[in-house]
C-alpha cells in the first residue's frame, strides 16, 4: 500500500545491509517547529532514501548508519491543546519520540515535560525520547536556558539536543543520536520490523540490546 | 527476535521455495525424438502423417545422408491439407530456416521461436499443449513418445484436460522463465533490428489506422521489455489481464475477437495505449484459419494452437475472422493468431470488470468513475478523458512489467478456488459468508467491534487455508517484483474478492446498528451542528491555512462515496489517502502565504474541517470497517498515519462536548481508545505468514501476551487514573502533569488520563502478570479456534 519505495528496494544495493525501521512520533506545541524539524532533516537527506509521502504529517526517511539502514515513519501529532486527547493513538506503538518545544517559549518547555512525562507513563516502555529545543537561531529571544534544558534532560534519561530547523543545526544530528539509540537487533527487513514493531518493545532481550546501543 | 532466517538482509520466505518444473525450451529438447524423428522418417512420411492435422502441426526431418535436420513440414490445416516445406540450413553449430536470417543454437530454439513468432512461415508452429505438463519426473518418458502417435495425434479432449488439471500447479512467472531462458530474450532485438517495425504499417485497413501509431510506439515498448517472449512461452496458461476482459466479451456476446477489441472501449478509440489492444490483421493463405490478429498491448500474452481442436471456441471465432492480405514479414508476438485464449473453464474467466487495472492506485480514480452509476458519466469532461488516459498508460506500464497480470492471476486463481466443489477453501469460504450473514443486525449482544474482530480472526484463518494450496504458493513464489509487504496485501486482496465482498453490505449494517447502540451517530450529528460553522482557524489551524473550495470539496465527497462502494478495507484506505491529498492541496493551494508546507497541527484540523462537510454516519462507518478488517500489518505507514487520523478527527467531532463537565467524558473516551488500541494490538501478530506463524506459534503467543499485557496494564491503569481523577485531591496532580492552555482549559482537562502516579508503576506491573496469564489463555484460545476452521 504505501510502504513500498526505498526501504524495501535497498535490500538489492546493499545487500549486506540491516534494515531497521521505527515509528517516531512528533510531539510538541502548536507552532514549536515540529514538522519544520522533520522536513529539514528529510530533505538534507539523500534522495534515495527518501520516500514521497502525499504530505508533511507523515514522512519516511531512512539513515544510514554503519552497517545499518534506519528507516523512520515519522507521525508528526497536532499540538494543539484541544487535539490533547487523540495522541495517544499516535504514540502507541511508536518505538521513539522527539518531544520539540520552543526555546522562546517557556510555557512550550512546560509542555514537553508534560509530554515527556506522559509518554514514559504511557507509551511503550522502551520507547527512546528525545527533547529538541527548537528554533535555537533566535538565541537573543531565548527564555528557556540550554543548562536548565539539559539538566532536565539528563534526570530524565532522554536524549537533549536544541536544535534549528531553519539553520539546519543539530537538526541531523538528533535524527542520528536517535538512530544510534534504536534497538537493532531484529529488524532485517523493513516489513517484518512493521510486523515486529509492537513484540520487540516488549520483548526482555530488546532491553538488554538497548542497554548496549544506548550509551551513545 | 527473529524468527525468519536473513539471507543477505532479506527474509526467506516459506512459499517462495522454488520448485523444479521444466522450461518449454527443456521440454522440447526432451521430445525432440518426437517432432525430429530420426530416419527412416523421411518428407513423404512426414507429410501424409502431417496431413490433415490442425495448422501449425510440424515435424522436422533429418537428411537422409547427413542426419542433419534438413526439412520442416508444417500443416496449414484446413480441407486443403497442405503440408508446407521449409528448409533447414545448418551451418556449423547453428540451425536457421533458409529463407530467414535468424539463427539458433539448436533446433528446439528454433521451434520454439517459430512457435511464437512466424517470421517466414506462413503459420506459427504449434506444439502440443501436453508438453507442459512434462516435469522432471517423466522427462523420461519424453524421449519414448512417437512421432504419430503423440506429437501429432494427441486428441484435443485429452490436452484441454490436461491443462485444466495440471494448470494450477504449474503456473509459473513469465519473468522467471524469460531469465532462464535467454534465447528468446537475445532474438527480438536482433529481429526487430533487421526488420524495423514498418512493417506493422502494411497490409493494415484504413479503420485501424487511427490506433497505428500508438501501436508502434508500443511494440517499441514491448521490443525492450524483458518479459515478452517468456510471458509468449509461459502463457498458454497464463492469461493476460489485458485480453481476459475481451475474451470474456466474446463468450458472452458471441462477437468476433476483433470486433470486440473495436467496440470494447469505444470512448478510447483514439487513446494511445488501450488495454485491450488494437487489431491488426494478418495476411494469411488460407482465410479459415487465420484468425484476426490483434496486437498484444500487455506483456503476457494468451496464445494456443491455432485451430486445433474443432471444440474450442478458438475454432469457433476464427470463423469470424476476416480474410486479410498478406505482408512478408511479421513477427506474431504482436499478433494475436496464435495467442488465442486457450480452451479453459470457463470458471477461470471472469466478467469484464472494472478491476481491470484497479489494483495499482493509479487507476483507483478510473474504478470510481467506472463505479459510478450512469448519470454520472455523463458527464465525462475533457479533463477526466486525460485522466483516463494517464490512468490507462499507467496501467499499460505496469502490465509491461507483468504486475498487474500477476495479480490478476492470483485473484482469479483465488476466485476459483473459492468455486472449487468441495474444496477446502471454498467451505471454508462458504462456511464464512454464511456464518457471517446469518448473524443479525443487532448482533446478540455483542459489540460491533467484536463482531468485526470476529471477521477479521476469520479472514486470517481463511488465508491460511489459502496459502497451503501449493498452487498459491506457486504463484506467490512467481512474483518477484513485489515486496513482501506488497504481496501481503494482494493476498489480502484477493481474499476480500472471495470473502468480504458478500458479506460487506451486511458489515456496514451491522456497524451501523452498534454505532447507534452506542450513541457515537448520534453524539456525531449533534456537534456537527455545533462545529459545522467553525472556520478551520477555529477548529485550531493557524492562520491562512488554506480549505478545499467547493469544487474539490465535491470531487471529495466523490470519492468518499467510492471509498464506502468499495468492499475491500485496502482499497478504501488507498481512497482515503487520495483524499489527503486533496486536502493537503486545498491547503497549499488556497493559502494565503506560498510555498509553506503544512504538518499534523494543520492538517488535522483542515481534515476535520472536511469531515463536517460530509457524511459522517457513513465515514464512521467505513472508518470502523477499516480499523477493524484491515490486516494490522496494513496499518503501518503512510496508510495507517491517515486512517489513525481520519478516526482521531472523527473521535474528536463525536466527542466534542464545550459545555459538559470534562471527568465523565474522560472515562469514556479513554475506554474507547483503549479498547480500539487493544485490538489493534490483538492482532498485530495474527497477520504473520503462512509457515512461519505455524513454526512460532509458540513463541508468539508468548510475545502477545507479554504485548497485550502492557495494552491491560494501559487500559486498568487508565481506568484506575480515572478514579482517581474523580478524586478532588488528585486534581492537582493532573494539572501538574500537563499544564493545560488557557484557551482551552475546560475541555482540555477532559483528556488528563495522565493523572497517574508514578508510585503505580509496580502495580502495573503485577497487573500486567495477572493479565498476560488472562491473555494468553485467551490467545492460545482464540488459536485453537482458528486451526480448527
Amino acid at each position: 500500500m504505501s510502504s513500498r519505495g526505498s526501504g524495501g528496494r535497498s535490500n538489492g544495493t546493499l545487500p549486506q545491509t540491516k534494515i531497521c525501521q521505527f515509528k517516531l512520533v512528533l510531539l510538541g506545541d502548536m507552532a514549536v517547529g515540529k514538522s519544520s524539524l522533520v522536513l529539514r532533516f528529510v530533505k538534507g537527506q539523500f534522495d534515495e532514501f527518501q520516500e514521497t509521502t502525499i504530505g508533511a504529517a507523515f514522512l519516511a526517511q531512512s539513515v544510514c548508519l554503519d552497517d545499518t539502514t534506519v528507516k523512520f515513519e515519522i507521525w508528526d501529532t497536532a499540538g494543539q491543546e484541544r487535539y490533547h486527547s487523540l495522541a495517544p493513538m499516535y504514540y502507541r506503538g511508536a518505538q521513539a519520540a522527539i518531544v520539540v518545544f520552543d526555546i522562546t517559549k517557556p510555557e512550550t518547555f512546560e509542555r514537553a515535560k508534560a509530554w515527556v512525562k506522559e509518554l514514559q507513563r504511557q507509551a511503550s516502555p522502551n520507547i527512546v525520547i528525545a527533547l529538541a529545543g527548537n528554533k535555537a537561531d533566535l538565541a537573543e529571544k531565548r527564555l528557556v536556558e540550554y543548562e536548565e534544558a539539559q539538566t532536565y534532560a539528563e534526570d530524565t534519561g532522554l536524549l537533549f539536543m536544541e536544535t534549528s530547523a531553519k539553520t539546519a543545526m543539530n537538526v541531523n544530528e538528533l535524527f542520528l543520536a536517535i538512530a544510534k539509540k534504536m534497538p537493532k537487533t531484529d529488524t532485517q527487513n523493513p516489513t517484518h520490523a512493521a510486523r515486529h514493531r509492537g513484540v520487540n518493545l516488549q520483548d526482555p532481550d530488546a532491553h538488554s540490546t538497548r542497554a548496549c546501543c544506548g550509551g551513545n | 527476535m527473529a524468527v525468519h532466517s536473513a539471507i543477505n538482509g532479506t527474509t526467506a520466505i516459506p512459499w517462495r521455495s522454488s520448485r523444479k518444473r521444466l522450461t518449454l525450451l527443456e521440454q522440447l529438447r526432451g521430445c525432440q525424438e518426437a517432432w525430429c524423428p530420426g530416419a527412416p522418417w523421411d518428407r513423404e512420411r512426414a507429410h501424409s502423417a502431417i496431413c490433415g492435422t490442425p495448422a501449425g502441426c510440424f515435424l522436422i526431418v533429418r537428411d537422409s545422408a547427413t542426419c542433419q535436420p534438413s526439412l520442416l513440414c508444417v500443416s496449414t490445416g484446413g480441407d486443403n491439407d497442405t503440408v508446407l516445406d521449409y528448409n533447414i540450413k545448418s551451418t556449423g553449430k547453428v540451425f536457421q530456416l533458409s529463407e530467414s536470417r535468424l539463427s539458433f543454437s539448436d533446433l528446439a530454439q528454433l521451434v520454439l521461436f517459430y512457435s511464437l513468432t512466424r517470421d517466414v512461415l506462413a503459420i506459427c508452429l504449434s506444439i502440443p499443449q501436453w508438453i507442459y505438463c512434462v516435469t522432471d519426473k517423466n522427462r523420461n518418458h519424453l524421449s519414448q513418445l512417437e512421432p504419430t502417435e503423440t506429437w501429432l495425434r494427441t486428441p484435443p479432449e485429452q490436452q484441454t484436460d490436461e491443462m485444466t488439471h495440471k494448470e494450477p500447479s504449474t503456473v509459473m512467472c513469465s519473468i522467471q522463465l524469460t531469465s532462464t531462458n535467454g534465447a528468446l530474450c537475445i532474438i527480438n532485438p536482433l529481429y526487430l533490428r533487421e526488420h524495423g517495425d514498418d512493417w506493422l504499417t502494411h497490409g493494415t485497413t484504413a479503420a485501424q489506422s487511427a490506433t497505428l501509431p500508438s501501436n508502434i510506439r508500443r511494440e517499441r515498448r514491448l521490443s525492450t521489455t524483458r518479459t515478452w517472449a517468456g510471458a509468449g512461452v509461459q502463457s498458454k496458461r497464463a492469461i493476460s489481464l489485458d485480453q481476459e476482459p475481451t475474451a470474456a466479451s466474446i463468450e458472452s456476446s458471441g462477437l468476433s475477437r476483433a470486433r470486440s477489441a473495436d467496440s470494447h472501449f469505444p470512448l478510447d478509440f483514439s487513446t494511445p495505449a488501450v488495454p485491450t489492444g488494437v487489431v491488426l490483421r494478418r495476411p494469411s493463405k488460407d482465410s479459415a484459419c487465420s484468425p484476426p490478429h490483434r496486437a498484444s498491448t500487455g506483456s503476457l500474452t494468451v496464445f494456443t494452437q491455432t485451430s486445433r481442436g474443432s471444440n474450442s471456441p478458438v475454432s469457433e471465432l476464427q470463423q469470424h475472422g476476416s480474410p486479410v492480405p498478406m505482408s512478408p514479414h511479421r513477427v506474431s508476438w504482436i499478433e494475436d493468431g496464435v495467442w488465442l485464449s486457450p480452451p479453459r473453464p470457463s470458471s477461470l474467466l471472469q466478467p469484464p470488470s472494472f478491476e481491470l487495472d484497479s489494483l495499482s492506485i493509479s487507476s483507483i480514480e478510473e474504478e470510481q468513475e467506472s463505479q459510478m452509476p450512469s448519470a454520472a458519466s455523463h458527464h465525462a469532461s475533457a479533463h477526466r478523458l486525460a485522466d483516463k488516459v494517464i490512468h490507462r498508460l499507467s496501467a499499460v506500464g505496469q502490465a509491461l512489467g507483468g504486475l498487474v497480470s500477476q495479480k490478476k492471476r492470483l485473484i482469479n486463481r483465488v476466485q476459483e478456488l473459492s468455486e472449487r466443489k468441495g474444496g477446502s477453501f471454498a467451505e471454508n469460504v462458504k462456511g464464512f459468508v454464511e456464518m457471517t450473514l446469518k448473524k443479525g443486525v443487532d448482533l446478540d449482544g455483542v459489540t460491533g467491534s467484536e463482531f468485526l474482530q470476529e471477521v477479521r480472526s476469520s479472514l486470517t484463518s481463511l488465508r491460511e487455508t489459502l496459502l497451503d494450496y501449493p498452487e498459491i504458493q506457486a504463484l506467490l513464489d512467481s512474483i518477484t517484483d513485489l515486496s513482501d509487504a506488497e504481496i501481503e496485501s494482494l493476498v489480502e486482496l484477493s481474499l476480500h474478492k472471495v470473502a468480504v465482498k458478500p458479506v460487506s453490505a451486511h458489515l456496514y449494517s451491522c456497524i451501523h446498528a452498534s454505532r447507534i447502540k452506542d450513541g457515537t451517530l448520534e453524539r456525531l450529528q449533534s456537534n456537527l451542528r455545533v462545529l459545522e460553522k467553525n472556520k478551520v482557524e477555529e477548529l485550531g489551524a493557524s492562520a491562512g491555512v488554506g480549505v478545499p473550495d467547493s469544487s474539490s470539496l465535491e470531487r471529495i465527497q466523490q470519492k468518499w462515496t467510492s471509498m464506502h462502494e468499495a468492499y475491500s478495507p485496502n482499497k478504501k484506505v488507498d481512497i482515503l489517502l487520495k483524499v489527503c491529498k486533496s486536502i493537503y492541496h486545498g491547503m497549499s493551494a488556497n493559502a494565503s502565504s506560498a510555498g509553506t508546507v503544512f504538518g499534523a497541527d494543520d492538517f488535522l484540523p483542515c481534515l476535520t474541517w472536511v469531515l463536517l462537510r460530509s457524511d459522517l454516519t457513513t465515514l464512521q462507518i467505513d472508518t470502523d470497517y477499516m480499523m477493524e478488517l484491515l490486516d494490522p500489518t496494513q496499518l503501518q505507514g503512510e496508510g495507517g498515519y491517515y486512517l489513525t487520523t481520519l478516526y482521531a478527527s472523527l473521535y474528536y467531532i463525536s466527542s466534542f462536548r464545550p459545555r459538559m463537565p470534562a471527568r465523565q467524558l474522560s472515562v469514556e473516551a479513554q475506554h474507547s481508545l483503549n479498547q480500539w488500541h487493544r485490538r489493534r494490538t490483538l492482532h498485530c501478530d495474527q497477520s504473520r505468514r503462512s509457515k512461519n506463524r505455524r513454526t512460532i506459534r509458540r513463541q508468539m503467543c508468548r510475545d502477545r501476551g507479554s504485548q497485550n499485557s502492557q495494552t491491560d496494564t494501559e487500559s486498568k491503569e487508565e481506568s484506575g487514573s480515572v478514579d482517581v481523577d474523580k478524586s478532588p485531591q488528585q486534581a492537582g496532580s493532573s494539572t501538574e502533569g500537563l499544564p493545560p492552555l488557557s484557551e482551552e482549559k475546560p475541555r482540555g482537562q477532559e483528556v488528563k488520563d495522565v493523572s497517574k502516579t508514578p508510585s503505580s508503576a509496580s502495580d502495573c506491573n503485577e497487573q500486567g502478570i495477572l493479565s498476560k496469564q488472562k491473555d494468553r489463555q485467551t490467545l492460545c484460545a482464540g488459536e485453537d479456534e482458528q486451526t480448527k476452521n
